[in-house]
């Protein structure tokens, strides 16, 4: 395993060679400029936290390795910008006396989008059992009952979405 | 804009057994279902120790319960529930669920002129829970509380053995409809009855607070025949024997049905004795410096994130001698 500091050489040469047309890509994904820079640098930033780049295998297809993370980010970006539409739509309609302070909006909100993060993939049902059972403090008599599943079911929905959740949370 | 947010194919640091995770998930089933089911806790304790990776997994799946604890529910259904596709729609059709919920249990009550209704309700430290009852009436229980639900042909009866719950009452009292049961809620120290209104009951040991935030509420102590009307945005303790003046009502006096903790310069003392209703153990703070005041919105189903961050603002120390029991202290 190389040092980091050859790593950061190594990730340097990547930032001269591809900065330019990553930043062009992603322009275009996003349709942002802004955005685009932010995500340029992001997707720089992890190759060089990355733990593979160390192994020199990503570097033998440069560009296939940044455009899988800056790919990721695009998504994750998306992701986020849809749970925000989301939060502002609940927030709208909540009775005036019920909405959170500013701060503990943002930090419910960084909350929500990890969570989010973690239950990326699961299936509607699986997510909705869980989220019943999470948020609402649900039995699993009543979340069977409201989905209209057996008890077993929705004890393997949680199971599933446990393991996932644990698997992703960090 | 952009935060750092684990991918999961790069992180290949840190990784987990994925058997130790399988079962770990298995173990938050289980618990999910019953917290304090002895055998559970002990074969989970078990497991724990039989193999540092389960006791690793173990670690993260409790970081995933801490992030759920922080999320209040009208909030996290409705963002959360959301498909990635379709997001807007689902979350306006998850409101509208949660909307029609009461006004169906209120037309079926308006229906059948009274119906019996008795069970008993208790949440555990650190819980919360809402209930429709058939009236239209809901409660929401706070933590450490336990009451019986007495609804019959003349009387609708709340019987609070411990705690606090926020009554709002459904039916209109003041129409003339023969169905119409009075609504009392009783403790040990006596009797309250609602008149159509939105309420807080507390019991400390030998008194019963009462809060009114909507109509208002006649107060009876149960060794004397004094009567004291308690009208909205008043509160007043009383006991067996004796009424206290009504005073102006704590504006927060209700949030935590919110889950929230809302302190205006209140003496540290007090903050950590609030805080302390809401987590099992001990919770102490050094009389030194009680007097101390604090102020904010505290997140009540997380107290631990709520401790660990009084450093910040207050000349202190939190010190966990273990996680049941911590002390605040002079720095």
């Amino acid at each position: 395993m190389p040092s980091s500091d050859s790593a950061k050489q190594q990730c340097g040469a990547l930032y001269v060679a591809h900065h330019s047309w990553l930043l062009g890509w992603l322009r275009y994904k996003l349709g942002c400029t802004h955005d685009a820079a932010d995500l340029a640098q992001d997707t720089f930033v992890r190759v060089l936290t990355s733990r593979e780049l160390q192994t020199d295998q990503q570097l033998q297809e440069p560009r296939a390795f940044l455009l899988t993370v800056a790919g990721r980010l695009v998504s994750n970006h998306f992701r986020r910008r849809s749970l925000e539409h989301a939060w502002l739509e609940t927030l709208a309609a909540l009775p005036e006396q019920q909405v959170p302070s500013p701060e503990v909006q943002a930090s419910l909100l960084q909350s929500l989008h990890e969570i989010d993060l973690m239950l990326d993939g699961l299936a509607q049902r699986v997510r909705q059992a869980f989220l019943l059972a999470q948020l609402e403090g649900l039995t699993y008599a009543r979340i069977a009952e409201r989905l209209g599943i057996s008890v077993r079911t929705v004890k393997r929905y949680m199971a599933e979405a446990y393991e996932q959740c644990i698997m992703l949370s960090l | 804009m952009h935060h750092a947010e684990s991918l999961s194919p790069l992180d290949s640091s840190d990784k987990l057994d994925r058997a130790a995770v399988r079962e770990a998930a298995g173990w938050l089933v289980l618990l999910h279902e019953d917290r304090q089911n002895p055998q559970t806790l002990e074969g989970l304790s078990q497991w724990r120790v039989a193999d540092p990776e389960h006791e690793r997994a173990w670690q993260r799946a409790q970081l995933v319960n801490d992030k759920f604890g922080l999320i209040p529910a009208q909030l996290g259904l409705p963002v959360l529930g959301h498909a990635t596709d379709s997001s807007r729609r689902r979350a306006i059709k998850a409101l509208v669920l949660l909307m029609t919920f009461v006004p169906a249990s209120y037309v079926a009550y308006r229906s059948t002129p009274w119906r019996e209704w008795a069970a008993d309700y208790a949440t555990r430290t650190g819980e919360r829970r809402s209930l429709s009852l058939n009236d239209g009436t809901e409660l929401e229980l706070n933590t450490d509380t336990a009451l019986d639900v007495q609804f019959d042909a003349v009387q609708r009866l709340i019987k609070l053995h411990r705690g606090e719950v926020l009554i709002d009452t459904g039916a209109d009292p003041r129409r003339a409809d023969e169905s119409f049961r009075p609504f009392w809620v009783q403790t040990r120290q006596g009797r309250i009855r609602a008149l159509g209104t939105r309420f807080v009951v507390r019991r400390d040991d030998d008194i019963t607070r009462v809060q009114v935030y909507d109509g208002a509420v006649e107060v009876q102590p149960r060794h004397t025949a004094t009567r004291q009307v308690i009208q909205a945005g008043q509160q007043l303790s009383f006991s067996a024997d004796a009424v206290q003046l009504p005073r102006p009502v704590d504006p927060h006096g209700a949030d935590w049905s919110r889950g929230l903790l809302v302190a205006q310069q209140m003496p540290l003392g007090e903050f950590t004795r609030e805080l302390a209703r809401y987590r099992p153990g001990l919770l102490r703070c050094d009389p030194a410096i009680a007097d101390l005041r604090i102020s904010g919105a505290f997140q009540l189903d997380n107290t631990d994130q709520v401790l660990a961050a009084l450093p910040e603002t207050l000349p202190v120390n939190v010190v966990y001698r273990t996680r049941f029991w911590v002390s605040v202290t002079a720095t």
